[in-house]
């Protein structure tokens, strides 16, 4: 557990508000990280990865003798260290090649792992297509393919989509501008065969969008791979634990504002506004005012003062009021 | 000795990242940029320009930049020394001539996409602050770019602001306030129009060609021979630069007539070999060292 900070000076206290939990978080930044070992192949991967989410990105050179399955604890400190909530590990050895490990955190805390082994004969980097690249900073499109994705059951391809997800989103926006439409990211598996072993790889691909004049007011779209290509193999995953990943979920209740009612507008501009009264209680309505009907005459004098207030409060139940 | 604690230790060192390459150099202001080329989260992921502006000693460069995910790309450029073209041979630095290289880049970029006829900026430059609105006809909107001055001061009448009143003039929306050109004051917090006009003709350099011209002869001849050879008398500095204007305006790819043939890249290449030094071999470096003894021994 690390101590926690009490901000000394204004500086200071600026810097841990925007780290503190908010009703709507801040985007999620990426840390990537390498293995005492690690492929070219892998480090490229990284390379273009990280080139994908500038500027929600870091990029560490150092090797970290790190083994995200066995010890994490470096991981979490990395996390807290840079605000990163999301983790990327490269890593390559005998047993394990060009493996990447997808880590997510929640209060700088490991949620979820899991392990993708990159297949260095199809891999393919950014640079290598020889075409325009999409602007720095972009939302992309997601496109998941394939049945596997969309088992009700929690399992690695649910959380191959669940990852990727969180990878690329970005910053929230509630619009889009068309011109920021740039490029596609599809991720892809088939279908499961029968009485074969080895489970389908993820193929992902990232596509740049090219918008043509068609002679209408729509143009004709029209797609070409920009780059990175990778083909992964599920490998290793650890599943979040049950209640933390219900704390991470959680939604602070007043991040809606709430519609607001019996208010409105009339065609001239006027704010309407409708007002409930509550229940009226028809015990203290004012009858004919009779000698015999008084319960005594000592407190008569005070209840007639009360008597003239509820008359004038009686009548109206829907009363426009003006602002 | 006091006791000083070693804070430099091995695992500083191991721990330490370096910074990226052009922050070592001190070329790049990486605050600055990150925010010049991703976009605020209430614009809806819309791409965005940068109108970079630099000054050398001889020349000034003007780009208009988008950032791509795997390096900027240059969408157009302008250089003063193209200025040659249109009649400006000299101070192709001063704030005129870096007018001159915005109002040639926005006429470019604007030919490119052809939106030249739409967007005409300001044909008589007067010095009044104006942005660059909506073409009235289809109401189509401006080509925006941001100014990207780099690591130049931006104080009160700087020439990064003359280039960008040149590009703004020329017909780009580029965002800016007035309080960066020359005729600003201060105090009253407006704009001399006047002054600024003044500037956009160069009428700072008359004034002093004037000035020394009277004073001291020989400081004037050695300040401005360029222009004494080329018979340019200080009054008719502002039609120079109005003519040249004029001609920007109606061919914003005029070539320099003297200028040949573009060279290829294995030209580029061949001309910087001749300014790369060389390591010597061990060789050599002997007998550069005998030979020097050799003179001692004179």
């Amino acid at each position: 557990m690390l101590r926690q900070i009490k901000p000394r000076n204004a500086r200071s206290k600026r810097a841990l508000d925007k780290k503190a939990p908010k009703p709507i978080e801040n985007p999620k930044t990426t840390l990537f990280l390498r293995y005492t070992t690690c492929s070219q192949i892998v480090q490229d991967a990284l390379g273009d990865l990280n080139q994908l989410r500038i500027p929600l990105a870091k990029k560490f050179t150092k090797k970290n003798e790190i083994h995200p399955f066995e010890d994490a604890s470096s991981l979490e400190f990395f996390a807290e260290k840079n605000d990163a909530s999301l983790l990327v590990f490269g890593s390559s050895s005998k047993k394990r090649p060009h493996a990447i490990n997808l880590v997510r955190t929640f209060g700088y805390k490991v949620l979820d792992m899991l392990e993708l082994y990159l297949d260095p004969d199809s891999f393919r980097r950014l640079n290598q297509f020889k075409n325009k690249k999409c602007a720095v900073g972009l939302k992309p499109m997601l496109l998941f393919a394939g049945t596997p994705f969309e088992t009700p059951v929690q399992n690695e391809y649910t959380l191959v989509k669940s990852f990727f997800t969180d990878f690329f989103k970005g910053e929230p926006a509630d619009k889009v501008d068309v011109m920021g439409l740039q490029y596609i990211v599809s991720i892809s598996a088939r279908e499961p065969v029968e009485g074969e072993d080895s489970k389908p790889s993820v193929h992902l691909r990232v596509y740049l969008i090219r918008t043509k004049k068609a002679g209408q007011k729509l143009p004709r779209v029209e797609v070409e791979e920009m780059g990175p290509r990778m083909d992964f193999r599920v490998g290793r995953v650890k599943e979040a634990d049950e209640a933390m990943l219900k704390e991470a979920m959680r939604r602070a209740k007043n991040t809606l504002e709430r519609p607001k009612k019996n208010i409105s507008t009339d065609i001239v501009g006027d704010k309407i506004g409708r007002i409930h009264l509550g229940k009226q209680d028809l015990k203290e309505l004012q009858t004919r005012k009779m000698k015999g009907l008084k319960r005594s005459r000592d407190i008569a004098d005070s209840e007639d003062e009360e008597m003239d207030d509820v008359i004038s409060d009686e009548e109206p139940v829907k009363k426009p009021k003006r602002v | 000795m006091p006791f000083t604690k070693l804070v430099k230790n091995s695992a500083y060192y191991s721990r330490y990242q370096t910074k990226y390459k052009r922050r070592r150099s001190g070329k790049t202001d990486y605050y600055a940029r990150k925010r010049l080329i991703t976009q605020a989260k209430n614009k809806y992921n819309a791409p965005k320009y940068r109108l970079v502006v630099r000054f050398t000693n001889r020349d000034i460069v003007m780009q208009i930049v988008t950032s791509e995910i795997t390096g900027d790309k240059v969408f157009a450029a302008a250089y003063s020394h193209e200025l040659k073209a249109y009649g400006v041979e000299h101070g192709l630095t001063n704030w005129a001539a870096a007018y001159c290289t915005g109002l040639l880049i926005a006429r470019r970029v604007l030919n490119k996409l052809g939106m030249d006829k739409d967007f005409t900026g300001v044909e008589e430059a007067d010095g009044e602050y104006n942005l660059t609105e909506a073409s009235e006809g289809e109401g189509r909107r401006p080509f925006k770019a941001f100014l990207d001055v780099g690591l130049h001061r931006t104080s009160t009448g700087a020439r990064i602001f003359g280039a960008m009143k040149g590009a703004s003039d020329g017909g780009i929306l580029i965002p800016h306030s007035e309080n960066r050109f020359p005729g600003f004051d201060m105090e009253t917090k407006e704009l001399d129009a006047e002054t600024l006009r003044k500037y956009i003709f160069a009428g700072h350099v008359a004034e002093y060609m004037e000035t020394l011209a009277d004073d001291d002869e020989e400081r004037y001849k050695s300040q401005f021979q360029g222009y004494i050879d080329d018979e340019i008398e200080a009054e008719g500095l502002e039609e120079l630069y109005q003519e040249a204007h004029k001609q920007i305006r109606a061919d914003p790819f005029k070539k320099v007539d003297e200028a040949g043939e573009k060279k290829t890249k294995e030209e580029h290449k061949k001309e910087s070999i001749k300014f790369k030094g060389y390591k010597l071999s061990k060789e050599q470096k002997m007998e550069r060292v005998k030979a020097k003894i050799a003179e001692l021994k004179e």
